[in-house]
């Protein structure tokens, strides 16, 4: 209403305070009759414009130009204060001046051209009277007349309007500028004519059916005059298009003037219709064409950058002009141009580099963007699936990395834990595919990974391991075992852990007992308590042997106050069935040693009747005291190494037949155990003549000139050999127990089904056993258990097995 | 060359005397325990009978507690008693 006043510029303003200064002065001068008369008409005045304000806060203005024209009326109100008083003498003259129907018309006509054409007012038609020919004419005449007058000089108008976009000759954007001023023109000078003939709006449109507001009416026609014809629509949209275009392609454009038009195609109601579909299209073609030159130019990093850097420029434009509806399609429509479209040769350019070198922030962009495309995060996950496949194959396949293998899998399997939980959000899927890929490629060689992973708890529990400290270790034995958990067999991982942990026992190699036992209860978590029982059993053996070696040493104090015993000796006594089976050996050893050997055993006889004992020479060690003419040595050696330096107290020179026959120590085994003392890094032995391997008629000379800067020395023993053998020996002991598993679980599924066919026999045996088995091996295990009439071939059907009661 | 073993550590094994390989009762080889343990050695011991045949004690007990009228060696029926 204010911008009505605004509009011509008018004239008469009432605020409540300059209404009480008149009544103030009024009442100063009650006596003069035209002075009351004025009175009664402000107040008349006063009650209209507040009855206008009431009506202005209801009015239904449909569709609200959202251009800002109403909201600066108030502002400008005092401005026109001064004229106020000036006006009252007008009205006088113009309550009698406009009663008659057709002048009243003509001073509307007259109102609404002035407005169409932004002009002044005449100075003497003030805005009540306007309200007053309105309510003549609806009184009068029909209110539907007075619409319909409304409605074609309306249209008059805006056809005039037209002319000048159809001969416009200036480029898109004069013309988009040009449009945007008749629209906003437009909007300003309905909301003017809107509030003049409000009378109608209120009660004529309201009542009937089918009648457009007013407001509603501008917008109808502006529509079908100018936005309809052709022209104006293309040059309109095109120029929009263009616009838009121009800042995709990184220049400054006027987004007001875009944001204008914009909103004045959704007001007209026509913006899904003429532009939306336009706008999309465009998009489409741009980003299809971008996505794949792109794609070829840029590396895959960069160009997912790229895409994220257009998605926000994209919701950019939405916030700033774009109808917000149209969002969801114009999103879907980058998404799907730069990254469905070229998702598979993303992920096969750039995530095997991307997970290569680590690059957790353009890994993290991966996978948001690909979370944003239907499908996209399966494609990733099962491409991330893929790689952990063929990587860690590389990994595991390769014999000439066994050395390395395990800290190889520990490191990747950090990386990839790393990338899950920095990049992919630790997404349930993602986890479940890196451990699936880990299990697959980890089985991809058998045997061989369990066997290194035994290897390498073995060197880490080992004495002299310092590189760690508890805490480390400990994570690290936690790491390990999610290793162990992805692999089937298990049981060759027991009988290598089982062998080495038997060498940390025996030896004293163990370095902290609490690492031992941690990691004996972590498997025991792990595979259940009959997979570490034989392990326990190792445990207790030790224990048990401390135990019986006090209960010796008090024994022989007791006995032999008199004797010295000339060395120490203590016994690790081993129940058969715990550790792993060793070669049963016989050697010549010193009398002294054999006799206290004798009383050892039959302490212990005395104390376990029913029991057998069985010296195992090959596990034994001993420290030496020796006396070099460089000053006196503390020497650890092996018994067999020991036994072959005591040869040397009596004479200084002795050939290998000599020392053979000496010691009665198995050929391969003494020749090793030579080499290791003359050939190795303590060499208290020369060897004649010298060479690295020991050969037949060698001879071998005590070193007297030995020295070495301690006075402990270890002297190792040689192991290359026998390692192979070992593995071979721990290996066919494992697939012997396999064998009977095999067995065990046949009978089993036989005794339960009774009947029943090859091929389903087979399946049932893979899901019952947990290692690794071909199916070659199974059919040879059925064949023995025919042998051996646990089962037979139907006679109808060979293909199906009875099991024999 | 002067040499003086100082202390010597060595390694036995142990295993049970008898006169079978498998216990007569539960099959079982005497390396392994019976039927009902999880562990060999002291934990499933063997016992002689005077009759010189021996078995887990074990499987021996629940084959006695079975026996209503007389106890006899289940291999050569005489009549069983521990050896000493």
């Amino acid at each position: 209403m204010s911008s009505v006043r605004l509009g011509y510029g008018s004239d008469r303003l009432v605020s409540n305070s300059q209404t009480k200064k008149r009544h103030s002065s009024d009442e100063e001068n009650p006596s003069s009759p035209l002075q009351s008369r004025n009175k009664k008409i402000c107040l008349e005045a006063q009650k209209e414009d507040i009855e206008n304000m009431d009506r202005q806060k209801h009015a239904n203005f449909s569709t609200m130009a959202p251009n800002g024209v109403r909201s600066m009326g108030l502002g400008k109100s005092k401005g026109s204060e001064k004229k106020v008083l000036s006006i009252k003498n007008l009205k006088v003259h113009q309550v009698a001046a406009v009663d008659h129907v057709s002048e009243s018309w003509a001073c509307l006509k007259e109102a609404v051209v002035a407005i169409q054409e932004s002009r002044k007012l005449r100075e003497n038609l003030t805005q009540e009277d306007l309200y007053r020919c309105v309510d003549n004419l609806i009184t009068q005449r029909s209110p539907a007349q007075l619409y319909a007058d409304l409605r074609d000089l309306t249209e008059t108008h805006i056809k005039s309007q037209l002319e000048n976009f159809i001969n416009s000759s200036g480029d898109r954007l004069i013309f988009l500028r040009q449009v945007n001023d008749c629209w906003t023109h437009h909007c300003h000078q309905m909301k003017m004519v809107g509030n003049i003939f409000l009378a109608l709006d209120r009660g004529y449109v309201l009542q009937t059916a089918h009648v457009s507001s007013i407001w509603d009416m501008g917008l109808e026609l502006f529509r079908q005059h100018i936005l309809e014809e052709v022209i104006v629509e293309n040059r309109c949209v095109d120029g929009l298009l263009m616009m838009i275009e121009q800042e995709r392609g990184g220049e400054t454009i006027d987004r007001s003037l875009v944001k204008s038009l914009l909103r004045m195609l959704s007001s007209l109601q026509i913006y899904h219709k003429v532009f939306e579909n336009k706008f999309l299209m465009a998009t489409e073609q741009l980003y299809s064409r971008e996505g794949q030159r792109l794609m070829q130019e840029r590396d895959v990093p960069q160009y997912l950058q790229h895409v994220e850097k257009r998605l926000n420029e994209e919701n950019n434009r939405i916030l700033h002009y774009l109808d917000p509806s149209t969002k969801r399609q114009l999103i879907y429509c980058v998404e799907k141009q730069m990254l469905n479209e070229h998702k598979t040769a993303l992920l096969q350019k750039g995530l095997d580099q991307l997970l290569d070198q680590n690059r957790r922030k353009d890994l993290s962009l991966l996978y948001s963007l690909f979370s944003r495309i239907k499908g996209g995060l399966d494609y990733l996950c099962s491409q991330f699936n893929a790689y952990i496949k063929t990587h860690g194959k590389t990994i595991v396949i390769n014999p000439e990395k066994d050395r390395v293998m395990v800290q190889e899998l520990l490191d990747f399997k950090d990386k990839m834990d790393g990338i899950v939980s920095d990049c992919f959000c630790n997404s349930d899927r993602f986890v479940l595919a890196l451990k699936e890929a880990f299990e697959h490629f980890i089985n991809q060689r058998l045997n061989k990974p369990a066997e290194l992973i035994a290897k390498f708890v073995d060197g880490k529990l080992k004495a002299g391991n310092k590189e760690a400290t508890e805490d480390e270790l400990e994570r690290l034995l936690d790491k390990i075992m999610v290793l162990f958990r992805f692999i089937h067999g298990k049981d060759v991982f027991e009988a290598f852990y089982k062998k080495d942990l038997s060498k940390r026992l025996l030896l004293g190699k163990s370095a902290s007992v609490d690492a031992e036992k941690s990691m004996l209860s972590k498997l025991k978590q792990e595979c259940g308590p009959g997979f570490t029982s034989k392990l326990e059993g190792m445990f207790k053996d030790m224990e048990l042997s401390k135990d019986i070696m006090l209960a010796f040493k008090q024994n022989l104090q007791n006995m032999s106050k008199n004797s010295t015993l000339p060395l120490e000796l203590s016994v690790n006594i081993l129940t058969m069935g715990y550790w792993p089976n060793y070669q049963i050996m016989e050697v010549e050893m010193p009398s002294d040693m054999v006799q206290y050997q004798q009383i050892f055993t039959k302490f212990y006889l005395g104390k376990h009747s029913g029991r057998k004992l069985q010296w195992q020479p090959t596990l034994g060690h001993c420290v030496l005291k020796a006396a070099f003419p460089n000053g006196p040595k503390e020497l650890q050696v092996s018994l067999f190494q020991a036994l072959v330096l005591l040869l040397f107290n009596t004479t200084d020179v002795f050939s290998l037949d000599e020392i053979t026959s000496r010691t009665n120590i198995e050929d391969t085994l003494l020749r090793r155990t030579l080499q290791s003392l003359a050939c190795g890094k303590a060499r208290v032995l020369i060897k004649n003549p010298k060479s690295k391997d020991v050969n037949d008629g060698d001879k071998f000379i005590y070193n007297k000139d030995f020295s070495n800067q301690l006075f402990r020395i270890k002297i190792n023993q040689i192991q290359m050999k026998e390692t192979s053998e070992e593995q071979q020996q721990t290996e066919e002991r494992v697939f012997q127990d396999r064998q009977y598993q095999i067995d065990a679980a046949i009978v089993r599924i036989m005794k339960m089904r009774k009947i029943i066919p090859h091929n389903l026999l087979i399946s049932e045996l893979f899901d019952q056993l947990k290692f690794p088995v071909k199916p070659a091996d199974l059919k040879k295990r059925i064949e023995s258990l025919i042998d051996r009439d646990y089962m037979e071939r139907d006679k109808d059907n060979p293909n199906t097995y009875n099991y024999v009661a | 060359m002067k040499i003086k073993i100082k202390s010597w550590t060595g390694v036995a094994t142990w295993r049970w005397i008898a006169n079978d390989d498998n216990c007569g009762i539960c099959r079982m080889p005497f390396e392994n325990c019976c039927s009902d343990c999880k562990l060999p050695g002291d934990d499933c011991p063997l016992v002689w009978g005077q009759c010189s045949h021996c078995f887990h004690i074990h499987c021996i007990m629940k084959w006695l507690q079975s026996q209503q009228l007389q106890q006899q060696c289940p291999m050569c029926r005489q009549e069983w008693k521990f050896k000493e």
